[in-house]
C-alpha cells in the first residue's frame, strides 16, 4: 500500500493488478463476466463515496451503490466535462501524474489526474502484446519505431507515456521516438524508417494517424517506397483534427500498406483517449479469420446504447458508445466519449465522432468554432 | 459517358448559353428570373408542391416545418425585391450609379461553377439566381443533403422560360474525387458553401485571379434585454425565438443556437425565467412544426450534453437545465459559449451589462450570421451596434431570423456585387 493512502482504494488496487497481472495471451485472455460485474460494482460504490459531484449526479437519476446491480447501470459521465471539473477520489495533494489531452489552451484541455502510474502502465502492457505484439513468443523483443515525441518532451501526454513504457519492456536496443514535439520532420521518420528496413527485421511502427499521413505525402512526393521486413506492423491512433489534412482510415491504411509495404492485415488502430486509462485495439493481428473489431483488456468494456433510451443497441446498429474501465479507479470508471460506434461480435466498431449534426446544415457547434473539439 | 467528360460538356453548353443569357437586358432576365421566384413562393403552385414532396423525401425535416419554413423565408422574395436589389447594386442596364452618369460597369462571369452544402433549400435558390441576374450561366453540384432544390429551380426555369433554362446545368459527382472537383471548379467565378475544413480545402485549389465566394459555418444567437421582463413581452419574445430555433431544426447559419440575456446583476435569475419561457414556448411549437429526423450522431451528442450539465450543476455550479422529448434549454451560469448539439438545444447565458455582452459574444464574431435582438427599449441601436461591430451581419427581431430578406449582406457581402466584375469608366 503506498504510504498515506486511502485503504479501501488500496484494497481494489490490488484486486485489479491481480488481474492485470495474470498470464494473458491472444488466445486465452477470458473475459470474466462475474469477475468484472463485481469489481465494477465495488469500484462505482467506492467513486460514488468519494467524488461528491459523481455522487450527486448519480442520485440525481437515482443510481445509488444499492440500486445500481450490473455495471450496465453504472452512470457514465462525459469526457468533455473532465476539461472544467476534476473528478478524482483522492485529495488534489496526492496528484502524481496529470495527462492531458492535445490543445492550445489548458482552459479547454481534458485531463487524466492520477495519483499512481501502476496500473495505467499494469493495464497497457498486456493489452498492446495481446493485440499488437500477438504473434511474439514470450520474451521477444522487436524493433519499435515510434512516431510520436518522447515523454520527455511531452510529459504530459498519455500516448508518449504509453510508448514510453512499452519501449523497455517489448522493444529491441535500436528502438526510439523519430518525432519531434510540435513538429513533424518527414525527412527525420523517412530516414528513421529506411534505417529499419535496411536492417531487415521485422519492425514495429506505433504513432499518430497524423504523423502517418504526413510519413506517406512525403515518400509519395518523392515517389519512393519502403518495404520494411514481413512480419512487420503497424499501430497507428488518434483523429486528424486541425491536423495537417483529413483522410480517412481506410485510405490511411491503403497508403501505409504502399509505402512501407505493411499490408492492411497487419495494420492495427487503437482507440484509447486521455481521459481513458486503458486501450482498445484492431483484432487482425490477434483474430486474423474474424471480422475486424475492437478489443479490449478483461478489465474494461465497451457498450453501444441507444441515446436516447440508453439501452443496449443490437449489433450492427449505431449507436454512443459508453466505456467502463476499471483502471480508472481513481476517477470515474463510467465514461462517455465524443464517439458513435456499433457492436461487431464481441468488440465494437467506432464509426467517428459524435457532431454529424453540423454536417446538414450550415450551422456548427460553437465547441469546434472555440477550438476546443480537439 | 465519364464524369469528367460529362462536367466539360455542361460547361460548354454553359457558355453557349451564356452568350444568349448576356444578349438579354438586365430588365428581362430580372422578369424572368421574378417569374421564378413568384412560382416558387406560391404555396399553391405545382411546382412549390414538387419542391415540397421531394424536400420531405430527402432532407429529413418534417414536412409542416418544411412549409412554414418556405413560407416564411419566400414570403419576401418576389419579383419586386429582385428588381430593388437589382438597382441597389447594378443601376439601369448594368450601370452602377446615378442613371444619367453612369460610372461602373458591373457584368457577370462567363460562367459561374456553384458547389452547394447543406439540408436548407433557400440558400439553394438565392446561390443559382445571383449569378443568372448577372448573365453568367451557373454550373452547380447539388449538396448531398438536399439533391432536389437545384433540379426544381431548373425545372421552374424550364417551364417559364425553356431557352433561359439552358443557363443552368446541374452535375452530380463525388467531390472527393480531385479530378472532378478541379474540372468543376474549373470557371472564372466559383461559389462554394460548406465547412470551414471544406472551404479551407477549395481555397486553395481556386486561387486568384478566379473569384471565389465561400459561405463556411457560421452560427446566429439571441440576444434579450432587460425590458423584456418589465413590459410583459416575456411569453412573445420566448415564442419568437422558439420559431427561430424550431424552423430547420436549428441547422441553418441564421438558427440561434444561444441566448444572451441582459439584466444587471440579477441577471442568473433573469436568465433562468427566459430559459422557462424558453422552454414552454419550445413545448407549443412541437405540437405545430415538429422536430425532423436526427442523426445518431446528433442524438449522441445531445445526450452528452444534457449529461454535462447535470454533472456541472451536481458539483455546485448555477447550472439548470430544461429538457423535453425533442428540445433542451441549458441555462448556464457565465458568458462562455459551449458545445452545441443542435436539433433544438439551447444555451441561455446570462450577461450583467452591454460592455459584458461584447467581450460575451467577442469568441463568436467571425462566425456570427443574425442576431436576434428584443427588450432593449431606446437603446436597440446601441446594441445592434455592438453586434455587428462584432461580426454580425443581420439583426432582426425574434421570429424573424428564418426570414433573411432577398438583399440581405450574406456574410456580409453584396450578393450581386460579389459574384460580378465591376469596371469603372472615368
Amino acid at each position: 500500500m503506498r504510504p498515506g493512502s486511502d485503504p479501501a482504494r488500496a484494497r481494489l488496487d490490488a484486486k485489479l493488478l491481480e488481474w492485470m497481472r495474470e498470464p494473458a495471451s491472444p488466445e486465452c485472455w477470458p473475459q470474466d463476466e462475474a469477475r468484472f460485474d463485481g469489481l465494477a460494482l465495488e469500484l462505482f460504490a467506492f467513486q460514488f463515496e468519494r467524488i461528491a459531484a459523481y455522487r450527486s449526479f448519480c442520485e440525481g437519476r437515482g443510481r445509488t451503490p444499492r440500486t445500481v446491480t450490473t455495471w450496465r447501470e453504472i452512470p457514465a459521465v462525459p469526457t468533455a466535462v473532465l476539461k472544467e471539473l476534476s473528478l478524482r477520489s483522492f485529495d488534489a495533494g496526492r496528484i502524481a501524474h496529470v495527462f492531458r489531452t492535445s490543445g492550445t489552451s489548458a482552459a479547454v484541455r481534458g485531463a487524466l489526474e492520477l495519483d499512481t502510474l501502476e496500473l495505467y502502465e499494469a493495464s497497457l502492457e498486456p493489452t498492446f502484446r495481446v493485440h499488437v505484439l500477438a504473434d511474439l513468443a514470450p520474451g521477444e523483443r522487436i524493433e519499435m519505431r515510434i512516431l510520436a515525441p518522447s515523454a520527455a518532451a511531452v510529459p504530459d501526454s498519455s500516448l508518449s507515456h504509453m510508448f514510453a513504457t512499452l519501449l523497455p519492456r517489448f522493444g529491441t536496443r535500436e528502438s526510439g521516438f523519430d518525432l519531434a514535439p510540435d513538429t513533424v520532420d518527414p525527412e527525420a521518420l523517412v530516414a528513421s524508417l529506411r534505417g529499419a528496413a535496411e536492417r531487415g527485421r521485422r519492425v514495429a511502427v506505433c504513432g499518430t494517424a497524423f504523423a502517418f499521413v504526413h510519413l506517406v505525402d512525403s515518400l509519395a512526393a518523392r515517389g519512393e517506397r519502403i518495404v520494411l521486413a514481413e512480419g512487420s506492423r503497424v499501430m497507428e491512433t488518434g483523429g486528424f483534427k486541425g491536423r495537417s489534412r483529413e483522410v480517412g482510415r481506410g485510405e490511411l491504411h491503403a497508403a501505409i500498406e504502399h509505402c512501407l509495404g505493411v499490408p492492411v492485415s497487419r495494420i492495427v488502430n487503437q482507440y484509447g483517449m486521455t481521459e481513458l486509462a486503458s486501450q482498445f485495439y484492431d483484432t487482425p493481428l490477434r483474430f486474423p479469420e474474424g471480422p475486424r473489431r475492437k478489443l479490449g483488456p478483461p478489465w474494461a468494456r465497451v457498450r453501444v446504447v441507444d441515446p436516447v433510451t440508453g439501452d443496449d443497441a443490437r449489433e450492427g446498429e449505431h449507436g454512443m458508445i459508453v466505456v467502463v474501465d476499471l483502471a480508472n479507479a481513481g476517477g470515474v470508471c463510467a465514461l462517455l466519449p465524443a464517439d458513435v460506434g456499433r457492436r461487431v461480435g464481441d468488440g465494437f466498431e467506432v464509426l467517428g465522432r459524435a457532431e454529424g449534426a453540423e454536417a446538414r446544415g450550415c450551422s456548427i457547434a460553437a465547441d469546434e468554432i472555440l477550438g476546443g473539439g480537439a | 459517358m465519364s464524369p469528367e467528360r460529362e462536367i466539360c460538356e455542361a460547361r460548354a453548353r454553359l457558355l453557349a448559353a451564356g452568350a444568349a443569357l448576356r444578349m438579354r437586358s438586365l430588365e428581362d432576365r430580372l422578369r424572368v428570373l421574378g417569374a421564378l421566384l413568384e412560382a416558387l413562393r406560391d404555396p399553391g403552385a405545382a411546382i412549390r408542391s414538387e419542391w415540397e414532396t421531394a424536400l420531405a423525401g430527402t432532407t429529413g425535416f418534417d414536412a409542416a416545418n418544411l412549409r412554414s419554413g418556405l413560407d416564411l423565408a419566400l414570403a419576401s422574395w418576389d419579383s419586386a425585391a429582385l428588381e430593388a436589389l437589382a438597382a441597389r447594386e447594378i443601376g439601369p442596364a448594368g450601370f452602377a450609379g446615378a442613371p444619367k452618369a453612369p460610372t461602373s460597369r458591373v457584368s457577370g462571369f462567363e460562367t459561374t461553377s456553384v458547389l452547394l452544402g447543406g439540408a436548407l433549400p433557400t440558400p439553394t435558390v438565392s446561390a443559382l439566381v445571383f449569378p443568372l441576374v448577372l448573365g453568367s450561366p451557373v454550373l452547380a453540384r447539388p449538396s448531398r443533403h438536399d439533391p432536389q432544390t437545384a433540379r426544381i429551380v431548373e425545372r421552374a426555369l424550364d417551364a417559364i422560360d425553356p431557352a433561359f433554362a439552358k443557363a443552368i446545368e446541374i452535375v452530380d459527382f463525388d467531390v472527393r474525387d480531385e479530378v472532378l472537383l478541379r474540372a468543376f471548379l474549373d470557371a472564372p467565378c466559383v461559389v462554394a458553401t460548406g465547412s470551414d475544413a471544406t472551404i479551407a480545402s477549395l481555397a486553395a485549389k481556386v486561387g486568384p485571379p478566379r473569384r471565389f465566394v465561400a459561405h463556411a459555418h457560421r452560427i446566429s444567437i439571441g440576444v434579450v434585454g432587460p425590458e423584456a421582463f418589465r413590459r410583459g413581452s416575456l411569453g412573445e419574445i420566448a415564442r419568437g425565438l422558439a420559431l427561430d430555433v424550431a424552423l430547420w431544426d436549428q441547422l441553418g447559419c441564421l438558427s440561434p443556437l444561444a441566448v444572451f440575456v441582459v439584466a444587471g446583476t440579477n441577471a442568473v435569475a433573469t436568465a433562468d425565467d427566459f430559459a422557462r419561457a424558453l422552454d414552454e414556448a419550445l413545448h407549443e411549437i412541437e405540437r405545430e412544426l415538429p422536430r425532423g429526423c436526427v442523426p445518431i450522431e446528433a442524438e449522441a451528442a445531445i445526450a452528452r450534453a444534457r449529461s454535462d450539465a447535470e454533472l456541472r450543476k451536481a458539483a455546485g455550479l448555477d447550472v439548470s437545465s430544461h429538457a423535453g422529448a425533442t428540445h433542451t434549454v441549458v441555462r448556464e451560469a457565465d458568458s462562455r459559449p459551449r458545445e452545441a448539439p443542435l436539433h433544438r438545444f439551447v444555451r441561455v447565458h446570462p450577461v450583467r451589462d452591454e460592455a459584458a455582452l461584447r467581450d460575451a459574444i467577442a469568441p463568436l464574431g467571425p462566425h456570427l450570421a443574425g442576431v436576434a435582438i428584443a427588450g432593449f427599449g431606446v437603446l436597440r441601436e446601441a446594441v445592434a451596434g455592438i453586434v455587428l461591430d462584432a461580426g454580425a451581419s443581420r439583426v432582426c427581431a425574434p421570429g424573424r431570423l428564418q426570414a433573411p430578406p432577398l438583399a440581405w449582406h450574406h456574410d456580409g457581402r453584396a450578393p450581386l456585387l460579389s459574384l460580378a466584375r465591376v469596371g469603372d469608366l472615368e
